[in-house]
């Protein structure tokens, strides 16, 4: 089977939601992230075979996002292109389709990636307003178009924001980490902490110029958006001891501080068969070695399925967790990934070494757009492998619904 | 009924038993029969004689066959009929021509008086006679698709429409309206000729015929109204009305021509009487104006250079290499003259990676070349969502990132040798090396900016005219040391870009700097002799030209174009005046920048008594003609680059002159003025070197009696 390289990749500064992406919409921020990540790699949209992008808050116009970068962008027409979504894992399913597509022998150079615009979420209307107004615009007289309206009240009128609950249990993801919290003992001092290693990590990323190499600048209206805004230089254990739970005010540990904030951004990767890597002289930063998903039941812990896809994913690559170099975890919320650690350790599966883990800071303090993260991680492990020579690399990403995935990476 | 973008081939001679160039197709079961024009041996349905009797010959068919509507359309895909066949014009008498505009006007007028519903359908330029063939129809539908225009496109070329449009087109759409599309010889995208009622539905090219014959099984013979609005018809129909509307007009339009150009003038006064006299009087009046415009000088020059504008496309590749194919294109250099280059890449569909020093620059520009394209795109240059592609072609950073897939690097960086070697030493590192280096330059030899170059071969010089979006030429520098290939690419992108190429040697200035850095050397000349600032320019706008040379200078700004003067000058060993360096070194650097021969206050432009001050008293008595001494001096210098081979033919030194330089069009160039002028012009030169130096003397190929294009 073909080995499937990374070739290379980029993403946008990822910045709060609201702030200097808020006049740019998912589509905007997916063209910027494949533009970049085309240019850096230095690979001819020519010579792409495919597009695929992750996205979670999907506008309604964009029904196909991925297409739309590929027309918007003027690449070859004729690149198939498809969204995929799996939550906050979504870039990870687009890399992973990407991966067997070329694997398969169905492609050879695949744009995997993934956007979010959580400033520019798609308001929805309530179900009996909708139904109502679809029964309407089909109503072929007056009368009719007035009846099908009779029977909406004035509290269907709001528009309904997406769903931040879990359909099933009802519960916030806030409310859920709570529970993984209490459930793995994870104390808000150890979330504090972890959440302050985000921070100086991506500080120290930006100032030393690894993250700066991987992030293109997003040109808006005459000026240029370059860097991730929500990373804290001045943060201290002792400031996010300071605030209040938000999530359960009594009783939490979970604060604004410790929790990945809502955030644009996008970032894409370029893949390839090696054969045809080498073919355009291409050394790869990495190759995908295996991957894994797995999921549990959200009324249990709902973020917890990273540490069950891991387990599968180095069996499929036939490794240990001691053979992993370097990780990066999506950071939801610090509970998640410190219950991941837990989890791993008490099931046996291994100790991850702490100094091993996201080295230039995770989502906590770069930010969190949903569909992007995936990529986001993929394409800072490949890199940092490639920097240290690394032989092997371990990404994992919750999502919602209790879904996680893991993908090893190795050497190119 | 003459177009501008006619046949590129001259009408080879008829051969018998050839296909004809229109054919009448009997009516099917729907009762609609078809005329369809497809000229064999012309791409574009250029209407030659032969093409006329056809047209005719079907138009009489259809009359005998009666059917139930007739669609008029074209056999071509996405061509309809482009307007006349130039060749058509060459070598026939005055009385030659108006006779073929009256036959033409009959023809047409024959189709006009068929007695069922006649239907255009069109699916590509209809211009010129081309609309003038639609305009005789009952109903025109038009094809939803970027090709397709329609316009009356004759003044361009001095001429007048003459095969009915001065007559129809006010009649059809009002007069305001139709004055405005003649005059402007404006051509009109699908929509936009839908709402000024040139077109009466727009529909998918795919439904084209289907529409066009439910047109004609429907539609009723209808009389135009002559405006969509009672203003309108009250201008067309109404005396006083109109008489107010034709002197504006007239008025606006003298200002505009200051009375060089005749064509304007003659199409109100056709449309005027057609609509005080009647139909026949003003097509009377038509064909008189187009015969005497299309044997007059003007015309003849007008002409010639829309000819020769067609025909460069593939003239300037003659004796080149093969040129490489373009996808990608880079770009360094985001100020005006980089953005506006990126945004006419990107607009003929190339993928353009931009490179400015740092991401802030790199801003400013791409939000420049979204402004370019969105203004274009109100103008109705394209359609808006095209507008967006086009922006989304163009991406940018502040490193090379992005380059290494360019096939052609255009760099637009600061004028200043080291710089543009920096930048060159800067893009060998990462570039392919079948990449197409170019430096657009207005001055400096490109074997200097290359010298330190590890391939100096792949390095050619591509001087665009600022703005880019509106400046049609483009010169071509190749130095002795470049690779044909890559001279052959640099060519065949500025065709992609929808510019005219002019191949020229490498040298100080090129052809086009150095022509004009000669003449505003004279203007500098004869500042010092005691001539006014005011009375130099305006003695050169009077005689044709844009804007005088000293506007210009403060337009250009001191330090370019003193910079473009002396390295000009130091190549041909004589010295640069040096006003310009001491207006600079005073603080006057030009319009924007503290003023320069003028000063610029509130918006009112006085000129600058400084100067005087400066350059001392009048060393000559005034004297002389201004507007001559400088044009002659300019005619001479592209003579001169002429014999030394700077250029490759007269007809690029015409070219680069008109469309680079705004070389007065309706003289048609240095070259065609000296044949048409040579002895005034020698005359004159003869005389002023005796007086003012040698420097003005005629040169030796001048004075010979050779003419440069065949007469």
């Amino acid at each position: 089977m073909p080995r499937v390289l990374i070739l290379g990749g980029a993403r946008t500064p990822f910045v709060k939601a609201g702030t200097d992406f808020a006049d740019l919409d998912v589509l905007d921020l997916a063209k910027a992230a494949t533009s970049e990540a085309l240019a850096r790699t230095e690979i001819d949209p020519g010579q792409v075979d495919e597009v695929i992008f992750g996205n979670v808050a999907r506008p309604v116009a964009y029904h196909n996002l991925a297409r739309e970068v590929v027309l918007s962008l003027s690449m070859p027409t004729r690149i198939p292109a498809f969204t995929v979504g799996l939550a906050c894992a979504s870039a990870c399913v687009a890399i992973t389709s990407a991966a067997d597509h070329i694997a398969g022998g169905n492609a050879d150079v695949v744009v995997a990636g993934g956007s979010e615009s959580l400033t520019n979420v798609p308001l929805t209307l309530t179900p009996r307003l909708a139904r109502a107004l679809i029964a309407a615009s089909l109503a072929k007289s007056l009368p009719a178009k007035a009846q099908s309206l009779a029977h909406v009240r004035a509290s269907d009128i709001a528009p309904v924001a997406p769903g931040i609950r879990e359909t099933s249990t009802g519960l916030t993801m806030g409310e859920s980490a709570e529970r993984m919290a209490a459930m793995n003992a994870i104390s808000r001092e150890d979330q504090d902490a972890w959440a302050f290693r985000s921070h100086r990590l991506a500080a120290a990323g930006w100032d030393d110029g690894r993250l700066a190499k991987e992030v293109g600048p997003v040109y808006i209206d005459g000026h240029a958006v370059t860097a991730d805004n929500h990373i804290r230089r001045d943060s201290t254990p002792e400031k996010l001891a300071t605030l209040r739970p938000v999530f359960d005010r009594e009783h939490g540990t979970i604060t604004a501080g410790n929790a990945s904030p809502l955030t644009d951004g996008a970032a894409a990767v370029v893949l390839a068969s090696e054969e045809r890597a080498r073919a355009l002289g291409f050394e790869g930063l990495a190759a995908v070695r295996s991957y894994a998903y797995a999921a549990v039941d959200p009324a249990d812990q709902l973020l917890i399925a990273p540490a069950y896809a891991i387990p599968i994913a180095l069996r499929r690559a036939g490794l240990t967790l001691d053979d992993i170099d370097i990780f990066e975890m999506h950071e939801a919320f610090a509970a998640q990934v410190l219950s991941t650690l837990a989890v791993l350790e008490r099931n046996g599966v291994g100790r991850v070494p702490v100094e091993k883990v996201n080295v230039m800071g995770g989502s906590i303090a770069l930010g969190h757009p949903f569909g992007a993260t995936g990529a986001r991680i993929v394409l800072t492990l490949a890199n940092e492998m490639q920097r240290r020579g690394a032989r092997y690399g371990l990404a994992t990403a919750c999502a919602a619904g209790g879904n996680g995935a893991a993908i090893i990476l190795e050497r190119a | 009924m003459i177009a501008s973008q006619p046949a590129e081939k001259l009408t080879p001679p008829v051969t018998a038993g050839r296909r004809p160039s229109v054919t009448f197709v009997p009516a099917d079961a729907s009762g609609v029969a078809r005329i369809v024009m497809d000229r064999p041996d012309d791409p574009v349905n250029a209407i030659d004689v032969r093409f006329m009797e056809d047209l005719a010959a079907a138009i009489a068919a259809a009359r005998n066959a009666r059917p139930r509507g007739l669609v008029v359309t074209s056999g071509k895909q996405g061509q309809f009929v482009a307007g006349a066949d130039l060749s058509l014009l060459r070598g026939t008498s005055q009385s030659d021509i108006e006779r073929a505009s009256r036959a033409m006007q009959r023809v047409l007028d024959d189709l006009a008086a068929l007695p069922f519903v006649t239907v255009a359908a069109i699916n590509g330029p209809a211009l010129g006679g081309g609309l003038e063939i639609a305009l005789a129809c009952d109903t025109r539908i038009a094809a939803d698709a970027p090709n397709v225009r329609v316009g009356l496109t004759e003044t361009r070329l001095g001429l007048i429409p003459a095969a009915g449009g001065t007559q129809r087109l006010p009649r059809l759409i009002g007069l305001p309206r139709a004055l405005d599309m003649i005059l402007t010889a404006r051509q009109l995208a699908p929509k936009r000729a839908l709402r000024a009622g040139v077109i009466d539905e727009v529909v998918h090219p795919a439904v084209l015929l289907r529409a066009a014959t439910d047109h004609a099984m429907r539609d009723k013979k209808r009389k135009p109204k002559g405006g969509a609005t009672v203003v309108e018809r009250a201008a067309t129909h109404l005396a006083p009305a109109r008489a107010f509307a034709l002197r504006q007009a007239r008025s606006r339009t003298l200002a505009e021509t200051k009375g060089r150009y005749p064509a304007p003038l003659a199409a109100i006064d056709a449309v005027a009487i057609g609509l005080a006299k009647g139909i026949a009087a003003g097509l009377d009046a038509e064909a008189r104006s187009f015969g005497e415009l299309a044997i007059g000088e003007t015309g003849r020059s007008l002409t010639s250079l829309v000819m020769l504008t067609l025909r460069q496309r593939k003239a300037a590749l003659e004796g080149l290499g093969k040129p490489r194919a373009i996808a990608n294109v880079g770009v360094v250099g985001l100020g005006f003259m980089g953005s506006g280059i990126a945004q006419a890449a990107a607009a003929s569909g190339l993928r353009v990676r931009a490179r400015d020093r740092d991401a802030a620059a790199v801003a400013k520009g791409l939000s420049a070349i979204r402004t370019l394209t969105t203004e274009a795109a109100k103008k109705g240059v394209f359609e808006r969502r095209e507008a967006m592609r086009i922006v989304g072609r163009v991406t940018g950073g502040p490193d090379l990132a992005g380059f290494r897939t360019a096939d052609l690097v255009i760099e637009a960086v600061f004028e200043e040798i080291g710089t543009k070697r920096r930048v060159i030493a800067e893009l060998e590192d990462v570039l392919r090396p079948d990449a197409v280096i170019a430096s657009n330059t207005s001055a400096l030899p490109i074997a200097d900016i290359a010298r330190e170059a590890r391939s100096p071969e792949r390095i050619v010089g591509m001087h665009f005219f600022s703005p880019v979006h509106k400046m049609p030429l483009i010169e071509i520098v190749r130095p002795a040391a470049a690779d044909p290939d890559a001279v052959a690419t640099a060519v065949a992108a500025a065709n992609a870009l929808g510019k005219t190429p002019i191949v020229v040697s490498d040298g100080p200035g090129f052809y086009t700097t150095r022509v004009l850095s000669t003449m505003i050397g004279e203007a500098f000349t004869m500042l010092a002799e005691g001539e006014a600032i005011d009375a130099i320019d305006r003695a050169m706008t009077a005689f044709g030209w844009p804007v005088g040379p000293l506007q210009l200078v403060d337009e250009v700004g001191l330090e370019v174009a003193g910079h473009a003067g002396e390295t000009v000058a130091k190549a041909r060993g004589i010295s640069a005046p040096t006003i310009v360096n001491t207006l600079v070194a005073e603080g006057f650097k030009g319009k924007h920048k503290g003023g320069g021969f003028y000063l610029y206050e509130r918006g009112r432009r006085k000129p600058n008594p400084r100067v005087r001050d400066l350059l001392g008293p009048p060393t000559h008595p005034s004297g002389g003609d201004i507007a001559e001494r400088l044009t002659f001096t300019f005619v001479n210098e592209a003579v001169r680059c002429l014999d030394e081979n700077v250029l490759r033919s007269p007809a690029e030194g015409d070219l680069g002159a008109v469309l680079g330089l705004g070389f007065p069009p309706f003289l048609g160039g240095p070259f065609r003025y000296a044949d048409a002028q040579r002895q005034r012009i020698v005359t004159a030169l003869e005389r002023l070197a005796a007086s003012r130096g040698d420097h003005l003397a005629p040169t030796e190929s001048l004075r010979s009696r050779r003419p440069y294009f065949e007469p």
